[in-house]
């Protein structure tokens, strides 16, 4: 069986944060492989404020469990280390969440993939962008102070999770890699805050150079912003089948990434010797493609995936 | 395929795994976890869970059939059971309907209608009208019938769409209500009227026709425990204390009306019984809730001889082949709060225990965790009681029923156990107006 890339969210901020972080990196070799992870960062509890402060991560996890073999996998991780059912967002000894798996779309009642809160959590956009340039510009465009708040783990508490980590057996390279994202990062938002238009960095082992286009004075809108702001999708859609029948995709064949500008035919369902047309209801960019061509559809089957905004 | 949901749909597919048929399920977004729908060969979504979009979405569900390379279409009962207009769209696309020919559907499911035809065939009927199609020919209609009467829908069955008028000044707002149901139940709001017989008992006769002209009535069953609403709870057969002449009469004219139509498949024929006055009352030309008490008395299995007819094989059997054996009882479970005018009561089964031991047989698509939706009727599930005698049947029925837990939603098991207890069904002698009065004097 293929394995399929999936990144998977941590959080905690119950008893031993570190440990507990480094207890679920462990617990995760179950599900799969973890190829990469992303630093640790801390912030504020999502929705209280009385609570210890969260500490967040995010992985790269190789595996060939089905989306929902993985979140069984992934729900006793968390029991083992003891999450408490109560509240909603409360305290958690572990929190382990599947933000995407593959390109896949999957749309039930107890599982979504992508995970629908991507986009608004920065705690879960700032990791998963250092290990996923893609998602670079969603988390840019949550803002700086959103992004402000998510803050590096170091010192004593970095010490003590590396120490634990390293006890587990995990991987170190990843970490490497991820000191490297975050070092880009910092070196980024040194670059925005400032007047200049470029920056280099050589050092011995790696050299890193960033670029960034300004907005010209007098401009409506900068033309960074406007990038970020056409990356984030205001709103994701789901086109689905409403009738049953066979799909069938128009022609040329629709893919993901590309760009519809108006309300445009996407393809078609043959019934009853009819053909009704799916069309994207208004312009967006095609995330993905949820159904094959010619194959027989159900009602509500997802077919086409759209980003608006 | 299945075009069914709940208990049925879980009865049909039995059958077909007997006969070795593969099977289809349609589904609504409500029905997703049903106990059909895994059990299936194949599931279909065929639209969200107002019944009007799914079970009753003709193009979803022709479509589904088609696409799955189905033979078959078995309706069940309610929905399109008895449309005319569905069977006729099932053979224009080479579907086999299990049922009768579209003709015959139209024929004896316009109850209106199949009045006035079995009328012909020389069997006496309850005085009535045609179908009013407003209310002031209701009006006009009910001067000549007389008060009391009924309000019936003309498409209708399982006692929707029926509204008792006792005066004048009711007749407005029943048939507006009457309507309104039938049109929501089963896309026809026609209704018509009948005059209200007082105290009938409510017999109907089970039949079954192949297309070689083989007709057999598998005896008859007593369903006079009913609530207000003309919606059954309870039934029996052999009917009890039912004088022989009256037994044999009922089974006759069933043979002779379903002869005179060329009916084929299952159905039944239902009759008020008053005193020594037998009146036909309509045909339901499918195959009935309470199917399982006739097919513990005969020894026969009624959806598998449904299959066997539609698939062009004789019945195989005659008359004098037949005998009954014992008596059987049903009850209906429920989903309802018989402490609030029996209000459907939607919610999560929580914990679940059916009966079981010698002579009882429970038809049910509940497990616990089930999901009851609020969209459809609200029975789920009929425990079936068997014994050589009434008295032993009863007492097993009473013994299944204060076995059975369920957890999670209200039921109406505590009513049947005190149906069953009531001297009148305890003796056998009881009609129509019998549960209305018990309910009424608590």
């Amino acid at each position: 069986m293929t394995s399929q890339r999936a990144y998977v969210g941590l959080g905690t901020n119950l008893g031993d944060r570190a440990e507990n972080l480094a207890a679920a990196f462990a617990g995760l070799g179950g599900a799969g492989r973890v190829r990469r992870r992303s630093a640790i960062y801390r912030t504020r509890p999502w929705g209280r404020t009385d609570q210890p402060d969260f500490y967040n991560a995010v992985v790269e996890i190789e595996t060939t469990m089905t989306p929902r073999e993985l979140l069984d996998a992934l729900q006793r991780v968390e029991q083992r280390l003891g999450r408490a059912p109560g509240e909603r967002w409360g305290p958690r000894a572990i929190d382990l969440d599947i933000l995407t798996y593959d390109d896949r779309i999957v749309d039930r009642e107890d599982l979504q993939i992508p995970h629908p809160l991507i986009a608004k959590r920065a705690f879960v956009l700032v990791p998963l962008a250092e290990l996923d340039i893609r998602f670079a510009a969603w988390r840019d465009a949550l803002g700086a102070s959103e992004i402000a708040s998510v803050v590096p783990l170091d010192g004593d508490e970095l010490a003590r999770f590396e120490c634990a980590l390293r006890e587990s057996g995990i991987d170190m390279q990843a970490e490497e890699s991820s000191r490297a994202a975050h070092r880009v990062r910092a070196l980024a938002d040194f670059l925005k805050n400032s007047d200049a238009v470029r920056l280099r960095i050589e050092r011995a082992d790696e050299e890193i150079e960033l670029s960034i286009r300004r907005a010209h004075s007098g401009g409506a809108l900068g033309t960074a912003q406007r990038h970020a702001a056409e990356a984030l999708p205001a709103r994701v859609d789901t086109i689905r089948a409403d009738i049953v029948g066979i799909f069938h995709f128009s022609r040329p064949a629709p893919a993901a990434g590309d760009v519809v500008d108006d309300d445009r035919d996407l393809g078609y369902i043959e019934a009853l010797g009819i053909r009704t047309p799916v069309h994207s209801l208004g312009a967006g960019r095609l995330l993905a493609i949820a159904a094959a061509d010619e194959t027989p559809v159900e009602y509500g089957q997802a077919l086409f995936v759209i980003a608006r905004g | 395929m299945i075009a069914n949901r709940g208990e049925i749909a879980l009865r049909i597919n039995r059958a077909c795994q007997e006969l070795g048929v593969l099977t289809v399920a349609i589904f609504s977004e409500a029905d997703r976890d049903s106990l059909h729908v895994r059990q299936a060969d194949e599931a279909f979504c065929v639209g969200p869970g107002p019944a009007g979009r799914s079970y009753l979405n003709i193009p979803n569900i022709i479509s589904t059939a088609l696409i799955t390379g189905c033979d078959a279409i078995h309706p069940g009962y309610g929905f399109l059971a008895e449309n005319a207009r569905f069977a006729e769209i099932c053979a224009d696309h080479g579907l086999v309907f299990i049922g009768p020919e579209p003709r015959v559907i139209a024929l004896m499911g316009d109850k209106a209608n199949a009045k006035q035809v079995v009328r012909e065939a020389g069997v006496a009927t309850i005085p009535g009208t045609d179908v009013v199609p407003t209310v002031e020919d209701a009006y006009e209609a009910a001067a000549s019938v007389g008060y009391p009467l009924l309000l019936k829908a003309t498409a209708g069955g399982g006692g929707r769409g029926m509204r008792v008028v006792e005066e004048a000044a009711e007749l407005g707002r029943a048939f507006a209500g009457a309507t309104a149901e039938a049109e929501a139940s089963f896309k026809d709001g026609r209704v018509y009227l009948e005059k209200l017989i007082r105290a009938p008992r409510h017999v109907e006769v089970q039949v079954l026709a192949d297309g070689f002209g083989n007709v057999v009535h598998l005896g008859e069953r007593d369903c006079s425990v009913q609530k207000p609403a003309h919606q059954k709870i309870i039934e029996e057969t052999p009917a009890p204390n039912l004088a022989t002449p009256i037994r044999d009469s009922l089974h006759e004219t069933a043979l002779r009306a379903c002869r005179y139509v060329g009916y084929t498949n299952a159905g039944t024929l239902e009759f008020l019984v008053a005193g020594t006055d037998v009146y036909f009352m309509e045909m339901n030309t499918r195959i009935q809730v309470e199917h399982p008490v006739t097919e513990m008395v005969y020894n026969i299995d009624l959806v598998k001889e449904q299959i066997r007819i539609a698939a062009g094989e004789s019945l195989g059997y005659e008359q004098r082949d037949l005998a009954s054996r014992g008596h059987a009882i049903e009850c209906r479970i429920n989903a309802e709060d018989t402490g609030n005018q029996f209000a459907p009561a939607a919610g999560t089964v929580s914990k679940l225990v059916f009966p079981g031991g010698p002579g009882i047989r429970v038809d049910t698509h509940l497990y616990a965790g089930a999901v009851i939706p609020p969209y459809y009727d609200s029975m789920i599930a009929k425990v079936i009681a068997y014994g050589d005698t009434r008295e032993i049947a009863i007492s097993r029925m009473e013994r299944a029923l204060r076995e059975t837990l369920v957890e999670g939603v209200k039921t109406t098991i505590g009513l049947s156990l005190e149906i069953l207890a009531a001297p009148p069904f305890r003796d056998g002698h009881y009609d129509i107006e019998f549960l209305p009065r018990e309910l009424a004097a608590r």
